[in-house]
């Protein structure tokens, strides 16, 4: 671990007049990039309330083009683009969430049990070397396909689908803290530990996983965004939540159609909503974890 | 004599040790396969529901009727031997019949293949090429326009959805410009089908001079081409940039430019050092491909394996899964494998049996 010596804007600008305010205002500004993604979370949780319709019933005759009563206007079945816009963020927010963490504590401890033990004889050592396979094989098939696989067995609820997500993405996660298990494991702290006699378990639990698990943590970013992006995927193949649960893979796939004669809104709102709500979890990720992962 | 012999032996014994890298690596794959296979096996008998009176269709059917049905589905016996019975199956191609139409999954899926292969061998083509030139773009000029806007264009590697590129691409050059065909399957539904020579429908009209329809599936494939090219390059690009900058500043790289050798020479070096890594990206890439053209499939009605997939899976249809989900599986496992010997070849170090210690 190397010590960085922080170079930040503060330090190198010339000693300012100390103004509270313009103090206040910096910080603010530097914490921007989380605005978007306290909006997503706002929006997620207060979203099925502040529609101004009913999501997932017919409100209005269909093909509506934005403006009046509906603001983004109706899908092909008169169903309002702008309630269900806002009203899929909470599923997709609460999958999300949901399987980042759990393939971020999943994959921290798996990446811990086969990083530590996997050139180990024993029993353990087997278990260890058997489950680094199989994640190696999970990940060798595209996510998509056993995504398929995965939502044939297990349906398409909410926290079905959190199940399907969390098992492909959890390989990954694993696979980074165990290539950083490999390398803490031998730091001379880890050796010290063990000759003061500290068991393995603890010494596991008390010095490797504090050390191991940042990449797994910066990367909860990126596991959030793809795991939106696979439910909507599944969504648009018609595999995912099952309509008229509002989500957005399946209002795309609809306004799929809707495109191809011209009809723009039902595609392009729930569209940009995606990816706001990718992109606001990519820029958080990058202001919070940004400096050590560049 | 027998010191001949002797050395005759040990000659041998060389030969195999120094092919010993590719051989064993080839030799892992039946054994992966054979994981995948079993895990389809199970996965398949956990989704829920009976498949038999899936089958049936709930009518009441005579006992033996249902026994007879579930024979042919292989559900009968220990759960062993039905694994033993399905294994032996698998590896003679034999996937059963769908259970929605009944016809022949193999037969199906062997008629869908070069289509998705077509498509994402192009798509991948274009994107190793695209990559190729960007990345030597970006790292000799980095304070060039194109250095600043393709820097961010990686950084977005994984986190393009490509149906919204689709869409987007037919609303723009389909709906509002009328510059390419409808989303309508592979060439338009007006023409008849060449006769099928390789079985890749782009070949095939070429074989048949056929300039109409060659004309007509090259139109059709631009759209579905650019989507996986502009969604999946950044992967690619990503590594190759990093990979790139890193070779720029490593210590041979200085010694070959101090030591007064020419442009050309230098930069083939940095390339040389750059792509083992980039290599290695490439089977991660074409699985996210292989995963777009499931995607870009049903977004463009073109009948392949992924559109395939997709309606097995709507239609719970077991032994099509089964069949789809091994070929995938068996693809990208060749591809992977593939990839890692060619790795193998021209970076050496890759080797097995050389990194002693097992932090990679």
């Amino acid at each position: 671990m190397s010590v960085t010596i922080s170079v930040s804007d503060e330090t190198l600008t010339a000693p300012a007049p100390k103004v509270a305010g313009r103090k206040i205002l910096a910080g603010i500004w530097s914490w921007a990039p989380l605005y978007p993604m306290a909006a997503v979370f706002l929006i997620a949780v207060i979203g099925p309330w502040i529609v101004p319709l009913s999501p997932t019933e017919v409100a209005g005759s269909p093909n509506l083009p934005p403006g009046g009563a509906f603001h983004f206007g109706t899908d092909s079945t008169g169903l309002d683009v702008f309630s269900r816009t806002i009203a899929a963020f909470r599923n997709d927010i609460v999958i999300a969430t949901l399987t980042s963490a759990i393939s971020t504590v999943g994959g921290i401890l798996l990446g811990l049990l086969i990083g530590m033990n996997e050139s180990r004889r024993g029993l353990l050592g087997w278990v260890a070397r058997f489950l680094a396979r199989v994640l190696d094989l999970i990940q060798a098939v595209p996510a998509v396909v056993i995504a398929l696989a995965l939502v044939a067995v297990v349906g398409t609820s909410v926290y079905s689908l959190t199940i399907a997500l969390a098992i492909i993405l959890t390989p990954n996660q694993a696979r980074m803290v165990r290539t950083e298990v490999l390398k803490v494991r031998t730091d001379a702290y880890i050796d010290a530990a063990r000759m003061a006699g500290e068991r393995e378990f603890a010494l596991t639990l008390r010095h490797v996983l504090p050390n191991a698990s940042w990449p797994a943590v910066e990367n909860a970013s990126l596991v959030f965004g793809s795991a939106i992006l696979i439910t909507a995927t599944l969504g648009f193949l018609g595999v995912g939540l099952h309509p008229p649960t509002p989500e957005w893979g399946s209002m795309i796939s609809t306004g799929a159609s809707d495109a191809a004669v011209g009809r723009w809104w039902s595609f392009v709102f729930p569209a940009i909503a995606l990816l706001i709500a990718v992109g606001s979890f990519a820029l958080a990720g990058h202001r919070v974890f940004g400096r050590r992962s560049d | 004599m027998t010191d001949h012999k002797e050395s005759a032996g040990t000659r041998t014994l060389e030969v195999l040790r120094k092919q010993r890298w590719w051989f064993t690596r080839v030799l892992v794959l039946p054994v992966h396969l054979f994981f995948f296979a079993a895990a389809v096996f199970f996965l398949v008998r956990m989704i829920p529901g009976d498949p038999v009176e899936q089958l049936t269709g709930g009518q009441n059917v005579s006992a033996a009727k249902m026994e007879q049905i579930r024979a042919s589905l292989g559900l009968t016996g220990s759960v062993f031997s039905q694994f033993i019975h399905y294994l032996h199956n698998v590896v003679t191609l034999h996937f059963g019949n769908s259970m929605v139409d009944g016809l022949s999954v193999w037969g199906e899926l062997s008629q869908r293949l070069p289509e998705t292969i077509e498509l994402t061998v192009i798509a991948m083509v274009i994107a190793t090429a695209l990559t190729v030139v960007m990345g030597l773009a970006a790292v000799l000029k980095p304070r060039s326009i194109l250095a600043k806007i393709l820097v961010p264009y990686a950084r977005t590697a994984g986190a393009i959805p490509d149906f919204v590129l689709g869409v987007l691409g037919i609303l723009l050059f389909y709906s509002t410009f009328r510059l390419l065909p409808a989303p309508d399957g592979l060439y338009a539904p007006t023409l008849n089908p060449d006769p099928t020579v390789t079985g890749f429908p782009l070949l095939d009209a070429l074989f048949a001079g056929d300039t109409v329809m060659f004309g007509s599936i090259c139109a059709h494939l631009v759209l579905p081409v650019a989507v996986l090219v502009i969604a999946y390059t950044p992967l690619l690009l990503k590594i190759f940039l990093r990979a790139l900058e890193e070779a720029v500043d490593a210590p041979p790289t200085r010694f070959r430019i101090a030591a007064g050798a020419s442009r050309k020479t230098v930069l083939l070096s940095v390339v040389r050092r750059a792509a083992p890594s980039a290599v290695a990206m490439m089977g991660t890439l074409f699985g996210f491909m292989l995963g777009g053209v499931v995607v870009v499939e049903q977004l463009f009605a073109i009948p392949g394996m992924g559109l395939y997939g997709v309606n097995a899976v709507n239609s719970s249809d077991r032994t099509a899964l089964e069949g789809f989900l091994i070929l995938v599986a068996t693809i990208s496992l060749v591809v992977f494998l593939i990839v890692d010997l060619i790795n193998m070849m021209i970076d050496p170090r890759r080797r097995p049996g050389l990194a002693k210690d097992g932090a990679s």
